[in-house]
């Protein structure tokens, strides 16, 4: 299966940290991956490393065959994205901040109630974004990814805020993507719980490192090798997390 | 995408932003002690200068030297900060269009704005001027041509103003402060414009326009002369080196 | 104690370095004033201090007024900014005391940036004047004049910024009236009371004109004015909320 995002040795470190650290991720056209971890753990930086929005430290990763900075127009084109919720106009409606993203890619006039009906927010498109629910915000930083049907889809942590209505919509809308259009979707979560519903292929990340990558069978495989909890899942990852925590601790 | 269609996109985003309100208030502001105080205009024999000329020129003065200045100063950071609130830049940023165009689209509307301004300017001067003169029973409103003219000139001469402006805007991300550095540049205009070296300090350009003016209707006041070299190539100069920075730095913070 | 706190707020604000930077740079005016060209100046036949005044002070009071609109637009801006203040207004504290310590801290920035502008103008005195022992004293006449006439606009740009939790509204009133302040007529008793335009009198003025108990009057009246309203203010928002 072609890779349509792989990362070589990928490195970001910040005066005082280390935000991501070699990491090797293939993520696979067509499919959804979800990226795992906990808060702080560098998946924010690799997706926005993936949008261009900062500079690898080291190391180097291609979409779709493209890298930066040479071919960021035609790379950004093919992503959506959906990164560091809210990012939107808080004096325009929400109708009107998808009209400008729209704009600028070129896109008929119909994609905008498209991609509002899509999330369910179609009936509050008239009102001012600032007045927006953060559940509101959340779907409309959603529909501001979904605009065109990208083949590439980048979400971060996109239920965040949501009730659980809404958590469970948003999360069948992620799963019907691929299917619908084509594409393949990379969603972080600090839940595994979620990815476990959402996701194909899961990427575990602590720290900046990755500690696993492979299925969610691969996953339960590994986890019985190494001696983890596997009757819940959600025990497997923390026992994951703690696990390599403890040999962080050990070896500074 | 083109730089058009950009110019439009920044404008829709200054929807409901209130912005208009920063160009229109301080043009009323400046009118109404004007139009009050208007029989002052007579006493102005010492200057030499004639009523409705005076009228004119202390309005436009006022304008030129701190109105106009200030006015820019705020826009150029509430643009920014249209921007900066919500995050919008960061969609932006990760959409395929140039920073660099966008950070020019985003000077060509604050341009655009100040020409606004302008015009609020010439349409507030009638009705002002028409008021006036019934008070005093005495014609104080002038020829429109020299009203085009100094208002084309104040414009034209505040372009390079803009753009360090706009640097300061973009490379200082509290707003506070661009706005307080904006705002303490304008004051030394005073001084610089009474020196040799006035061409250098581009925050007294239109102070200095307006003033030269002054010095042509007042028979008793001194003459500032323009001369356009080296002043023209040094402000094609500033305006370049301003917008180059803050081209480099627009959206950079975001992109770290 | 509370004060300390609410120095503490401003904290990373930039507050405090941009007092320190603005205030030297104010100082270095008068200096790069009277270097570029001293025979406008040294040749008058008037004492060190007024010719001083004469050709700096305008300015000085305009940049200290916006000191004052944009120091308070921070001061409040960080209660404002994240909804700190609704947190302050749920805390056992007095509201009262809380705007009290801010304008102290606002007064306190003003004492400090109009020391360093005496500093300079005693170096402008000493570097190129020839000035007798007398002149110390005085300074501090005209520097504690200038001070007393600054309480009034402190006092009220802090209500006003108090009053406004979007920060532009309350930088835009003060910008204005610091605007309409310079349009007035100096030599208009009547109009120079406008609490912004009192700042840019001078003690050599007042002493020409004999205006200097009006003027002193009416800083106390204002002073005491703004702070009746202020607290009618808080009466008020407490019955209001």
């Amino acid at each position: 299966m072609v890779n349509m995002i792989e990362t070589k040795n990928l490195t970001k470190i910040y005066s005082d940290f280390t935000a991501v650290s070699n990491l090797n991720l293939n993520i696979k056209k067509g499919r959804i991956y979800g990226f795992l971890g906990p808060n702080g753990a560098g998946k924010s930086t690799t997706m926005k490393m993936f949008l261009g929005l900062t500079k690898p430290t080291s190391g180097s990763f291609q979409i779709d065959g493209m890298s930066y900075p040479n071919d960021r127009m035609r790379v950004l084109r093919k992503i959506g994205s959906f990164i560091e919720s809210p990012a939107f106009y808080g004096n325009l409606s929400g109708e009107e901040n998808l009209d400008i993203i729209r704009k600028i890619l070129g896109l008929p006039k119909s994609s905008v109630s498209d991609s509002l009906k899509t999330v369910g927010l179609y009936e509050h498109r008239k009102r001012l974004a600032k007045k927006y629910s953060l559940g509101m915000k959340q779907r409309l930083g959603l529909a501001g990814a979904l605009l065109g049907h990208p083949p590439i889809l980048i979400l971060d942590e996109p239920t965040n805020g949501l009730d659980p209505a809404g958590i469970h919509e948003i999360r069948t809308l992620i799963r019907s993507l691929p299917h619908k259009y084509d594409c393949t979707v990379l969603v972080s979560s600090h839940l595994l719980s979620e990815i476990e519903l959402m996701a194909d292929d899961i990427g575990i990340l602590n720290h900046g490192r990755l500690l696993f990558e492979g299925t969610l069978s691969e996953l339960k495989q590994y986890a019985k090798d190494s001696g983890l909890p596997i009757d819940n899942l959600e025990d497997t990852f923390l026992a994951m997390i703690e696990e390599d925590n403890l040999k962080r601790g050990s070896k500074r | 995408m083109n730089l058009l269609s950009l110019i439009n996109i920044e404008f829709k985003k200054i929807k409901r932003s209130h912005i208009i309100w920063i160009i229109i208030i301080p043009i009323v502001i400046l009118w109404i002690p004007a139009i009050i105080n208007s029989n002052m205009n007579f006493e102005m024999q010492a200057e030499g200068i004639s009523p409705e000329n005076n009228f004119f020129i202390q309005s436009f003065i006022g304008l030129a030297w701190f109105m106009y200045p200030a006015t820019l100063v705020i826009s150029t950071v509430l643009l920014n900060q249209t921007e900066r609130s919500n995050k919008g830049i960061l969609k932006m940023l990760s959409l395929p269009v140039s920073p660099t165009l966008l950070c020019i689209a985003k000077f060509i509307v604050l341009l655009l704005l100040a020409a606004v301004q302008m015009v609020f300017m010439i349409i507030i001067y009638y009705p002002s001027a028409a008021i006036a003169s019934q008070m005093n029973d005495y014609q104080l409103m002038i020829s429109p041509l020299i009203i085009l003219k100094e208002t084309g000139l104040i414009y034209l001469s505040s372009i390079p103003m803009a753009a360090f402006f706009w640097m300061i805007a973009t490379c200082i991300r509290t707003p506070v402060f661009s706005v307080g550095i904006g705002l303490a540049s304008i004051v030394p205009s005073v001084l610089v414009m009474n020196t040799k070296l006035w061409y250098v300090y581009p925050m007294c350009y239109p102070f200095y326009m307006i003033t030269a003016l002054q010095g042509e209707m007042a028979a008793n006041f001194d003459t500032f002369t323009i001369k356009l070299i080296p002043w023209i190539p040094i402000a094609i100069i500033i305006t370049i080196i301003c917008l180059i920075i803050s081209c480099l730095f627009f959206g950079k913070a975001e992109r770290r | 104690m509370s004060l300390l706190l609410e120095i503490k707020k401003l904290k990373r604000t930039g507050f405090f370095p941009a007092f320190l930077i603005g205030a030297i740079l104010v100082a270095c005016f008068p200096i790069i004033n009277t270097a570029v060209r001293p025979e406008n100046f040294i040749n008058q036949n008037l004492p060190a201090l007024d010719i001083l005044m004469n050709a700096n002070w305008q300015m000085i009071a305009m940049l200290n007024m916006f000191f004052l609109v944009i120091g308070s637009c921070i001061i409040y801006h960080t209660e404002f900014a994240d909804h700190a203040m609704q947190k302050m207004e749920a805390l056992p504290q007095s509201i009262g005391k809380l705007f009290i310590n801010k304008t102290l801290i606002l007064i306190g920035s003003i004492i400090f940036a109009l020391i360093i502008e005496a500093a300079s103008f005693i170096f402008c005195a000493y570097y190129w004047f020839n000035t007798d022992n007398s002149f110390l004293p005085d300074i501090l006449k005209y520097f504690g004049y200038e001070f007393i006439l600054l309480i009034p606009a402190a006092l009220l740009i802090m209500i006003i910024a108090s009053l406004c939790q979007n920060m532009w509204i309350s930088l835009g009133i003060g910008v204005i009236g610091v605007f309409i302040a310079t349009m007035l007529p100096t030599d208009n008793l009547i109009l120079s009371f406008f609490p912004f335009a009192m700042p840019f009198q001078t003690l050599n003025n007042a002493i020409d004109n004999s205006w200097i108990s009006p003027f002193l009057i009416s800083s106390g009246i204002q002073t005491i004015l703004f702070s009746i309203i202020e607290v009618c203010i808080l009466k008020v928002r407490r019955n209001i909320a």
